[in-house]
């Protein structure tokens, strides 16, 4: 075959090509549209499983009560969510709404990724977000004054224990520890050995200073001066009970027990198992026990206070909805937002925090007749539901940098837990990276 | 010059793909590298603020820099002393050799993603396979991942797993070698230690200097295991130089940065590369 006739062979087959993978964009496009003659409203989340199928209720609810916008969701890996979410933002076709479950709000906020919520309140749900819902709800997901991130579900964290294993070990099944003093010599009593000196059960293990900080005064941001606190008196102590509670039983010993542990989900977490008997953990697993131990006796009582400590005091976690800066429908996002946030509705939306599992967002929530059901039915959740109306849960940190300060924060318990330094060494090591974070950020032009 | 047109438009989707995704964003990032960037909004220009931030204040850069190469310093040497001694055994003439090159090649072609979780399990502590197996020793076994002391080992000794890929390229090298040089090596009385050392070696030596140079550049872009496998930690011990970009671009949402320790990584690559091959002048035999 002579060359001319080899390109114009070649040529058309390149167009073809192309063509092919146009028409196949195309298509994919046409597939994604909504039935309807109704503003699409593209929604982005990460929920699978049974929390998928609640999620799509939620859809399918919303779009049921509109005559103008329509949701069309859409659920992505949580590994990949990220990154797919800049890269569309990027490309300028993001989602209009998108479910968040890092400490990135304050960072995106910054950067110009995502649009102020409480500027589309009107000044009745202004007042009733501020003053009406519980504080979980209401701190968090700020950046310099504006609402950014729409806090969905709060998590909280409790003491899971069992009476059986209290009962063996001949403590009163009936009676949880007052002091947190109490506790950490009923959990000594309850750990077991084996003949080789192992441990094989542990009455209880802290671990992860941000969950133990609130009970002792401390944390990691002081909304009074709007200050990031690390190498604080309060978390000093707060982590110094970690690591004592490691070294009472041989940091080596707790290593191996740690990792003789086959899963922290399912059957096989580790309270289930009973390889604990008194566990510090979210109001999600009561989900699990039903599922995966429907005949598990157990109690939930919020962590008691160590001496000077604070009581109902809890670490959080948030998932949040956000609406992108290039969103193209943020008004309908921002309906949708309200729907299933009940920004106007409390009561509308019980029926899907109880299906989710999740704690109520504001007393008037908690009141309505779809959750008070759903207490009868789950009553392990009124432990849960009064720490989440405590004023005294920790607060993610809203300073752009959050999740490199979450990571180190986490390095410097880790550093602490494992005897590598002590309590004191890792939060002054953590407050000088911090400071070095800082210095760097405004050298590059950030104001913080 | 019509034939060379038919040429480009043969390989052009690969043209078209090289220069969209590897080419321009590998010029883009010397300009990013200069800049704060969060791939959302334009590029701030900031001169040498990343550069000079990343050699005197990140505490972080010097310690994923000094991760990797301790990394390569022990795993690229074990994987050519691995790869040479599998490719020898696997040159003899033994009944059922051709099964026994395909077992040993199969690791280096499973995912490794999966193969990242699959170690985890066999580096587990107490119920893990290596630590079971000592323990019938009598062995206590170490804390393989957990420990910061084992953990960049245990990645080191995960490397072995792979080394069925560069051994077929050794056995490739073996074959390559003329008979003639043993039977005059064996005519001279030359034992097979000596036949190893003196022909064998020098013979191979192109291959393993080409394994070398490969290998130390994969050993700098080294991820997908500590992504998997230990994010890191503990207490940084695994916070490899490419894990510490990742985290600096699409965590930290700090482009510029990324791309000023990329570039920085690339020098470093090339200075090691020159210097490779400044020295295989003295250990690395060309035939003829």
């Amino acid at each position: 075959m002579n060359t001319s006739r080899t390109i114009w062979v070649l040529i058309p087959v390149l167009v073809l090509v192309l063509l092919v993978g146009y028409m196949g964009v195309r298509n994919h496009e046409q597939a994604a549209a909504p039935v309807h003659k109704r503003i699409p409203v593209y929604y982005w989340h990460m929920w699978t499983s049974e929390w998928g199928l609640t999620m799509n209720k939620v859809v399918d609810d919303f779009n049921a009560s509109q005559t103008k916008y329509e949701v069309i969701p859409l659920q992505i890996p949580y590994g990949e969510s990220d990154t797919k979410f800049l890269t569309s933002v990027a490309g300028g076709e993001p989602p209009d709404v998108m479910t968040q479950w890092d400490d990135a709000i304050s960072g995106w906020s910054q950067e110009g990724i995502l649009q102020p919520l409480d500027t589309r309140m009107t000044p009745q749900e202004l007042e009733f977000f501020k003053n009406g819902t519980y504080s979980g709800i209401h701190n968090n997901g700020w950046y310099k004054g504006h609402l950014y991130g729409m806090v969905m579900g709060v998590d909280v964290y409790a003491c899971y224990y069992r009476p059986d294993q209290f009962k063996a070990a001949g403590l009163d099944p009936n009676h949880f520890p007052t002091t947190l003093e109490e506790l950490t010599e009923d959990a000594k009593k309850l750990s077991v050995k084996d003949s080789s000196g192992e441990l094989t059960r542990v009455g209880f293990l802290p671990t992860g200073i941000t969950n133990f900080a609130p009970s002792f005064g401390g944390g990691f941001w002081d909304p009074a001066t709007s200050q990031v606190t690390l190498n604080t008196p309060a978390n000093v102590r707060a982590l110094s009970y970690i690591v004592g509670v490691d070294n009472y039983y041989g940091m080596n010993n707790v290593m191996r027990f740690n990792s003789s542990l086959k899963s922290q989900n399912g059957v096989s977490w580790p309270f289930i198992d009973g390889s604990f008997s008194i566990t510090l953990d979210g109001e999600w697993r009561i989900k699990q026990l039903e599922q995966y131990a429907p005949n598990l006796k157990y109690e939930v009582a919020p962590l008691p206070p160590p001496a000077g400590g604070k009581a109902m005091a809890s670490g959080t976690a948030m998932n949040y909805l956000t609406i992108p800066s290039g969103a193209r429908h943020p008004d309908g996002a921002w309906a949708f937002i309200k729907f299933w946030s009940g920004l106007d509705h409390p009561a509308n939306s019980a029926k899907y925090n109880a299906d989710f599992y999740w704690l109520p967002s504001s007393p008037a929530m908690e009141q309505s007749p779809d959750y008070q059901a759903f207490l009868k039915q789950h009553p392990h959740y009124k432990t849960f539901v009064e720490l989440a109306a405590s004023k005294n849960l920790g607060v993610s940190p809203p300073v752009p940098y959050q999740l490199y300060l979450k990571d180190r924060i986490l390095n410097a318990s880790d550093l602490a837990e494992r005897g590598t330094m002590t309590p004191e060494q890792a939060l002054t090591s953590l407050e000088h990276e911090i400071a070095v974070e800082k210095s760097r950020r405004k050298e590059l032009g950030y104001d913080q | 010059m019509k034939k060379n047109w038919v040429g480009f438009a043969f390989i052009s989707p690969w043209l078209l793909g090289f220069l969209a995704f590897t080419l321009y964003p590998f010029i883009a990032s010397v300009y990013l590298s200069f800049t704060r960037y969060n791939i959302v909004t334009p590029p701030v220009w900031v001169g040498l603020a990343n550069y000079h931030q990343m050699f005197t204040q990140d505490p972080l850069f010097w310690k994923s820099l000094s991760v990797t190469f301790n990394f390569a310093a022990a795993s690229v040497p074990l994987g050519i002393v691995a790869g040479v001694s599998l490719a020898l055994l696997l040159n003899l003439n033994i009944k059922g050799m051709s099964l026994y090159r395909t077992i040993f090649f199969l690791p280096s072609i499973l995912p490794t993603v999966a193969t990242s979780v699959v170690f985890m399990w066999i580096f587990n502590p107490e119920i893990g396979l290596i630590n079971k197996f000592l323990k019938l020793f009598g062995i206590v076994g170490p804390a393989w991942l957990q420990s910061p002391q084992w953990a960049p080992w245990s990645l080191v000794l995960m490397s072995l797993w792979a080394v069925g890929g560069s051994m077929v390229i050794y056995l490739a090298g073996l074959k390559d070698i003329p008979a003639y040089l043993y039977e005059a090596a064996t005519i001279d009385g030359a034992n097979a230690w000596q036949r190893l050392r003196h022909v064998t070696l020098p013979m191979l030596s192109p291959v393993i200097f080409f394994n070398m140079v490969m290998g130390l550049i994969a050993v700098f872009q080294y991820f997908t295991q500590a992504y998997v496998m230990t994010q890191g930690g503990p207490e940084d011990s695994t916070r490899f130089y490419a894990l510490e970009i990742f985290d600096r671009a699409w965590r930290y949402l700090d482009m510029g940065y990324a791309s000023a320790m990329g570039w920085v990584l690339f020098l470093i690559v090339m200075l090691i590369t020159g210097l490779m091959f400044w020295t295989q002048r003295r250990w690395v035999h060309y035939e003829g």
